[in-house]
């Protein structure tokens, strides 16, 4: 039996690893990715203490952030098509069409 | 045993989540990811959580990354050089998630630790889920398969390419 930190500690490398990559890349596909990578490592917490406690709600939560996150992905990878078209790159600091 | 496979894909995961950050190639970003999501499926697994992990392959490293793989090559991604980011914004960015990452981990090791289970099995399987899922959270579960429905929608209308006279044919967005 593996203690419930240690998932907690991989969880929270996961989640930093993710923070650096929306911090520091300009490419809207990769912090996109890195997203993805910290709702795992989120999703690696609940089922975590969903053990540590014998709690069921932890798993049905995951279950309903998997749904949501496909929801997420679909919509955000249309708005990234959009914005290639309209400006041929998906940089995101390229992307400024609402700032003043 | 357990502890070996622990380790093993912990080292798995985090490795090939680093690639996605480091790495300029956004396939190559795809593709590790995809192992990444599959180390995190052993963990669910050794968290007593055999269905999640039956969904986190199917719906994660199999649909979703998909997409994302999909978006990559439809766009013609790999071949375009991302340009550098600037050096105060690398600086900033790996200072303050380091901070953030040493931050979150000092505070588990000094308020979660937690050396025993409590007695007991604990059951997670499909059947388990399902009962209580159905049981509790019909209306939530009615709300996500409502809300799947308006992110197909909106996908469908942010992803066609406005044109005058009417959306795009679906062979005319070829010629950009």
């Amino acid at each position: 039996m593996i203690p419930t930190h240690y998932f907690l500690i991989l969880s929270a490398v996961l989640f930093t690893i993710g923070v650096v990559g929306v911090l520091t890349r300009k490419n809207g596909i990769t912090i996109f990715m890195s997203i993805e990578l910290m709702v795992n490592a989120v999703n690696l917490t609940f089922l975590a203490y969903a053990r540590q406690f014998h709690d069921i709600h932890g798993l049905i939560f995951v279950f309903f952030i998997m749904a949501i996150a496909a929801a997420e992905a679909a919509v955000g990878l249309a708005i990234f098509i959009s914005l290639f078209h309209h400006r041929d790159t998906i940089d995101v600091d390229e992307a400024n069409l609402m700032h003043w | 045993m357990e502890f070996a496979i622990f380790f093993f894909f912990a080292a798995v995961a985090v490795i090939f989540a680093m690639v996605v950050v480091l790495h300029r190639n956004p396939v190559v970003g795809a593709l590790s990811l995809v192992a990444s999501f599959f180390a995190l499926a052993v963990m669910y697994v050794l968290l007593d959580a055999p269905f999640l992990a039956a969904l986190q392959v199917i719906v994660y490293a199999g649909a979703i990354m998909v997409l994302f793989l999909f978006v990559i090559m439809l766009l013609n991604l790999q071949h375009m050089a991302e340009p550098a980011t600037r050096p105060i914004q690398q600086f900033l960015g790996y200072t303050s998630g380091a901070a953030f990452g040493i931050g979150i981990v000092y505070f588990i090791l000094k308020y979660s630790v937690f050396m025993r289970l409590p007695e007991g099995p604990f059951i997670a399987d499909a059947r388990a889920i399902g009962i209580r899922m159905f049981e509790a959270y019909v209306f939530p579960f009615e709300m996500v398969s409502i809300l799947l429905l308006g992110a197909i929608v909106g996908a469908l209308t942010l992803s066609g390419r406005a044109v005058k006279g009417g959306r795009a044919a679906i062979g005319e967005e070829v010629g950009r």
